[in-house]
């Protein structure tokens, strides 16, 4: 909680920055809105599985995308800000074991972003038309957890390079590149080659969002979607305790090395 | 009874950061530097100890091995008896670590809100940490300004907030890196006093203070330890640190009726190292002030002594204590 309040002093004292995140938000729906009256009526076979609008797809893709940012940039912005502002020693000279610090210190993040997809999704829901009826709220919270989690343990395993290298980790780059190319973020996977379509399958955003888009848009039964959430289940079982050793091993090398607060 | 700070054999190195043409050229190359080399120190339970050395010493090297932020690569270093590597959770239940760092504070917080923020990651409970939040802003002169923005604060004012972080807790130990480094003359003195009187003559706390102040560390502590290039030059007392470096007694001495073959004869008594002379009134019956070095196991009583029986009278004698730069320098070259 500490932290939370924390961090939400500080963000909202730069008020200006405060109201225009709010305006991005809308701006950004506002734009996706417009794409999608480029294709009107007409029925596309890939957004077929989906319920066939290319807003309601591109909304949820957008929405929860977030999270794979949040998820992937924050532990590793979190120690890079206290390194940059020079609070981290003072942080690690405190009672507190220091994953409850990297984790606390990205809670505020993660509360930002649920309320950022809470924006997209109202925006969507009472102002642009999208249909959620029938919608499984229960599978759609289950398939976020696991993606947290999942996107949590690369980011704790990029947030170890930086407590080492400083700068220039090479792994949030290249997920996140990867992932918006052929992870489903703004269309549909099954859009890119067949060659292409295997690696998607190999990134856990593929089943995060596809997973997400059949419980919200066509209310999918938690059986139904089983081989997404047990993929995901996978993925979080493989990273979480990798990322947990890796940051331990960070964490040390920067003491030998005597330059936790180096920057 | 375990010391309050112990270090056995502590020893440390940096890699020197390469540049791309030896990255390229002797990429296997390691370029070390000795920060600390076989560091032992003892300090008791409410000592005030000072770390004293020049920049790039290793004083703040040593201080955070001591607070757990640095791994040493050889030795042990013990606060009350814990391993501060492997027992560092009850290692830092007892330290207060005081860093003269602004930044390692959140500017677009209050003080009060800073200190709130350390209070609860230190598990202080809730109404305990309220409590002890507004005791240490008074004790640190901070009430008129506990709710304004860090940013707003004077340097002075900063520096304050960081003891009143580090007494959040209320440690017995507290580890201080330069703390008076950025203040004025007056509010240094005043914090000097503040340590000295309240925090270890009062609170009877441990305080490890590294500085490369000298008339700082004269001032305050107890004890010294002289520290250059990451080795322990000398350590004990000001007194027991002239005595190991057998430094010279030396006394001014007044006189009057005093002739130049007296002055003379008195280079060539067996304990007399040297004998300058400070000042010559020949209005004053030939007064005189000599400067008189003698050895370790030299007796100034017996110079005296011979000076009267050769005529001459002495009207005072005073003892010089060599200031703690003179010492300091000696040590250095050694």
């Amino acid at each position: 909680m500490a932290f939370i309040y924390r961090d939400f002093i500080n963000e909202t004292s730069y008020k200006l920055a405060f109201f225009m995140e709010l305006l991005g938000i809308f701006f950004s729906v506002l734009s996706f809105f417009f794409l999608s009256k480029l294709f009107g009526k007409a029925v596309i076979p890939h957004l077929k599985p989906y319920g066939g609008n290319y807003f309601s797809f591109v909304l949820i893709g957008i929405a929860f995308s977030s999270y794979l940012q949040v998820s992937l940039h924050t532990f590793a912005r979190s120690i890079r800000s206290a390194q940059t502002t020079g609070t981290l020693e003072a942080l690690l000279v405190t009672q507190t074991g220091i994953p409850t610090i990297i984790v606390s210190s990205s809670l505020y993040s993660f509360i930002r972003t649920s309320l950022r997809v809470v924006a997209y999704l109202l925006l969507g829901l009472f102002l642009f038309g999208v249909n959620m009826k029938g919608a499984n709220i229960f599978a759609a919270t289950l398939i976020l957890a696991l993606t947290i989690i999942t996107f949590s343990s690369i980011g704790i395993i990029s947030a170890s390079f930086i407590m080492v290298t400083k700068r220039g980790e090479p792994l949030t780059w290249i997920f996140t590149t990867i992932s918006w190319l052929i992870g489903g973020v703004i269309y549909p996977i099954s859009i890119l080659p067949d060659w292409l379509q295997k690696f998607s399958y190999l990134l856990p955003i593929t089943y995060s969002l596809e997973g997400m888009r059949l419980a919200l848009l066509r209310g999918f039964s938690t059986n139904a979607l089983l081989p997404h959430i047990l993929a995901l289940a996978l993925f979080a079982v493989v990273l979480l305790p990798l990322s947990i050793g890796l940051f331990g091993y960070g964490v040390k090398r920067a003491k030998i090395e005597g330059s936790l607060t180096h920057y | 009874m375990p010391y309050a700070i112990e270090t056995v054999n502590i020893s440390k190195t940096f890699n020197q950061v390469k540049g791309y043409r030896d990255i390229v050229l002797h990429p296997f190359r390691k370029k070390r530097i000795i920060a600390l080399k076989d560091i032992n120190i003892q300090v008791n339970k409410g000592e005030l100890f000072c770390l004293l050395g020049p920049n790039g010493a290793g004083k703040t090297t040593l201080i955070k091995i001591l607070a757990s932020l640095i791994l040493p690569d050889k030795g042990k270093a013990y606060i009350n008896g814990y391993d501060v590597v492997k027992d560092w959770k009850h290692a830092k239940k007892l330290i207060g670590y005081i860093v003269n760092d602004e930044r390692s504070f959140y500017w677009r917080l209050t003080g009060r809100q800073n200190l709130n923020f350390f209070a609860i990651l230190n598990n202080l409970p809730s109404s305990k940490a309220q409590r002890r939040i507004n005791e240490v802003i008074d004790l640190t002169g901070l009430r008129g300004v506990a709710d304004k923005m860090f940013k707003d604060y004077s340097t002075g004012m900063k520096q304050r907030l960081a003891i009143a972080r580090g007494l959040i807790t209320d440690p017995q130990i507290l580890l201080m890196d330069e703390p008076t480094k950025s203040l004025d003359p007056l509010t240094a003195q005043n914090l000097r006093k503040f340590i000295k009187k309240k925090l270890v003559g009062k609170d009877k706390k441990t305080v490890f203070l590294a500085t490369h102040n000298l008339a700082e560390a004269e001032e305050l502590c107890d004890r010294i330890a002289i520290i250059n290039h990451g080795k322990i030059k000398a350590c004990g007392t000001l007194a027991e640190i002239r005595a190991l470096l057998g430094i010279r007694k030396r006394y001014f001495i007044e006189l009057k009726n005093i002739t130049d073959s007296l002055v003379n004869k008195l280079k060539d008594l067996p304990s007399v190292d040297k004998v300058l002379c400070k000042q010559f009134d020949p209005s004053l019956n030939n007064q005189l002030k000599l400067e008189i070095t003698i050895d370790e196991n030299g007796d100034i009583s017996k110079v005296i002594e011979y000076i009267i029986s050769s005529g001459g009278r002495v009207l005072s004698c005073c003892p010089h204590k060599p200031p703690l730069i003179e010492i300091f320098s000696q040590i250095l070259k050694r």
